[in-house]
């Protein structure tokens, strides 16, 4: 399962390339995803759209390890992962943030920062002098760019509002180098406003950080707004897959799928 | 008044004991949402090994250590061999596994040593202090299981709160999920936890067997008690089963004194009922939303 070259505790730079190829995919007698092929360019964001119940959140799940497929292929870099475990495929460089669930509430802002570490390779050797500065070299450089999590890093996350919640879920992913960020629904719930800062953030990442990117989004007009491609979804099946501008045009799909 | 303080200085010791049973059931309760109703069992067997070693090498100390080492392994196999296979099975699976667990410790402590009622030694000397002349109800002895549990505890506490290990196992606790693809073992984890779980369940009961003497049942009631204390305490709430267990500990020595030995278990089993009346959660659990 795992390619050739991999030794256990190596992970490559970069973003990665990701690829689901003939997925099937379900919970007991349902069928959530019905052979669904996508592909995600490194570096890309890719957004997939759809109403609710239409396999997105599965599909997201699939990738990262949490629900077994039933057949199908995903493909990291062209390596076949489908059916590791979600700490396996974290420590990987997957990085899969479930809808509503991107932080733990009950613990401190510093220490979601610190979680995100826990995935980095070689973490067993913790002791290393070297690790100790690397760590807090990370955690400066995400109270840097969101410097209002630097005034609550001892807070519980619970404290936070909404929007600095999904702050500290897009830090917490900054801090994790993730080769492939797969974002469940970060706007829900969320101001107009303060959904665009998100959307601004989750740009950044895949811009500036070189992350390859796949959102999962309800809003589906500002995720068109940024992502490279887009994918729709209906019933577990693609029904399109196109340069996201072009979906965004295409007012037929718009009306039918995603209800704009 | 002096009888008054007496009581309650004695009963700081057992409330301690009670608290590391309560501690441990906590421990187990946050990371795997189940009852160890084996805790108690599984302090006895380590107990008894203890006293093997103690007979053997003359040694109280080598005993000690062999029995915290022996509760960590046996922790750690339980969850391994028992536990695990009871996971993503009804929830029943679980309780009657480790029920037959305290069965089968308990018939295995029967056949290897029998029935007999064995004292356990003291590593301080068990007669009362006093202040001046006055006793003060409680020994040397007890200052050390107040102390040894307190060290224990605080330990554990510095360890969860400032180790990176520490970080991981709370985060499994309050959401496996994230916990999961965030990169950590959660399995091995939880591991841990019931290695640490047994390990206070040792020490409780190399701790609680000069006064209780040593035999198959001899933990059950300890058990009992520390059940209580946690679940007075607030099941998440590790603060709050070791003062549960103090609570416990002091009121019962308290009522004991006053009112006679025979109507503690029923002192016991009233606070019980009176706090989840009350207060089902337990006095210091907080307002808690869990995701499952």
């Amino acid at each position: 399962m795992s390619s050739p070259a991999e030794a256990p505790g190596a992970r490559a730079h970069g973003p990665a390339s990701l690829a689901v190829q003939d997925l099937v995919a379900g919970y007991g007698g349902v069928l959530a995803l019905d052979s669904v092929t996508i592909t995600a360019d490194a570096g890309t964001i890719t957004t997939v759209l759809g109403a609710n119940g239409a396999g997105k959140t599965t599909l997201l799940r699939v990738i990262s390890g949490m629900v077994r497929p039933r057949s199908g292929r995903v493909l990291v870099d062209g390596a076949d992962r489908a059916g590791r475990s979600p700490e396996d495929l974290a420590r990987a460089g997957i990085v899969h943030v479930p809808e509503g669930q991107g932080v733990i509430a009950e613990l401190t802002v510093e220490e979601n920062l610190r979680l995100g570490m826990m995935c980095w390779p070689g973490i067993a050797q913790l002791r290393r002098p070297g690790r100790r500065a690397e760590r807090a070299a990370a955690l400066a450089e995400a109270y840097e760019r969101f410097s209002v999590l630097a005034d609550r890093r001892q807070k519980l996350a619970s404290t936070l509002s909404g929007g600095e919640r999904q702050m500290l879920v897009i830090a917490r992913a900054l801090v994790a180098r993730p080769r492939v960020l797969l974002l469940d629904e970060p706007s829900l719930g969320l101001a107009p406003r303060i959904m665009t800062q998100v959307m601004d953030m989750v740009v950044r990442l895949s811009r500036e950080n070189g992350i390859t990117i796949v959102l999962v989004e309800q809003n589906a007009r500002a995720a068109l707004a940024i992502a490279d491609h887009g994918v729709v979804l209906n019933l577990g099946r693609v029904v399109a897959a196109a340069d996201a501008r072009a979906l965004a045009a295409d007012v037929a799909l718009r009306h039918h799928y995603l209800g704009f | 008044m002096v009888e008054f303080l007496q009581f309650t200085l004695g009963g700081i010791s057992f409330g301690l004991i009670y608290a590391a049973i309560a501690l441990s059931l906590v421990l187990i309760w946050r990371g795997t949402r189940l009852l160890n109703f084996a805790q108690g069992g599984m302090a006895m067997f380590t107990t008894f090994i203890a006293l093997e070693v103690i007979y053997r090498t003359g040694s109280y100390w080598a005993g000690f250590v062999v029995a915290l080492a022996a509760g960590i392994v046996l922790g750690a196999v339980t969850e391994l061999a028992v536990i695990r296979p009871t996971l993503g099975k009804p929830e029943l699976n679980a309780v009657i596994v480790t029920i037959g667990l305290l069965i089968l410790l308990e018939g295995l402590a029967g056949i290897f040593y029998g029935g007999q009622f064995r004292s356990f030694p003291t590593a301080f000397s068990d007669i009362g202090l006093r202040a001046g002349s006055t006793p003060l109800g409680v020994s040397r002895f007890d200052v050390f299981v107040a102390a040894a549990v307190l060290a224990i505890t605080l330990l554990l506490a510095v360890g969860f709160r400032y180790t990176s290990a520490g970080l991981r196992m709370r985060a499994a606790a309050f959401n496996a999920t994230v916990a999961r693809l965030s990169g950590i073992r959660v399995a091995r984890v939880i591991t841990v936890g019931w290695a640490l779980a047994g390990l206070l369940g040792a020490l409780a009961g190399v701790l609680v067997s000069p006064s209780t003497f040593l035999y198959p049942n001899s933990m059950d009631s300890i058990f009992v008690f520390g059940f209580t204390a946690a679940v007075i305490g607030g099941l998440d709430s590790p603060v709050g089963a070791v003062i549960g267990g103090l609570l416990l500990g002091v009121v019962l020595n308290i009522a004991g004194g006053y009112l006679g030995a025979d109507v503690t278990a029923l002192i016991a089993l009233g606070i019980l009922v009176v706090v989840l009346m009350i207060r089902p959660a337990g006095l210091f659990a907080g307002a808690r939303v869990r995701r499952v």
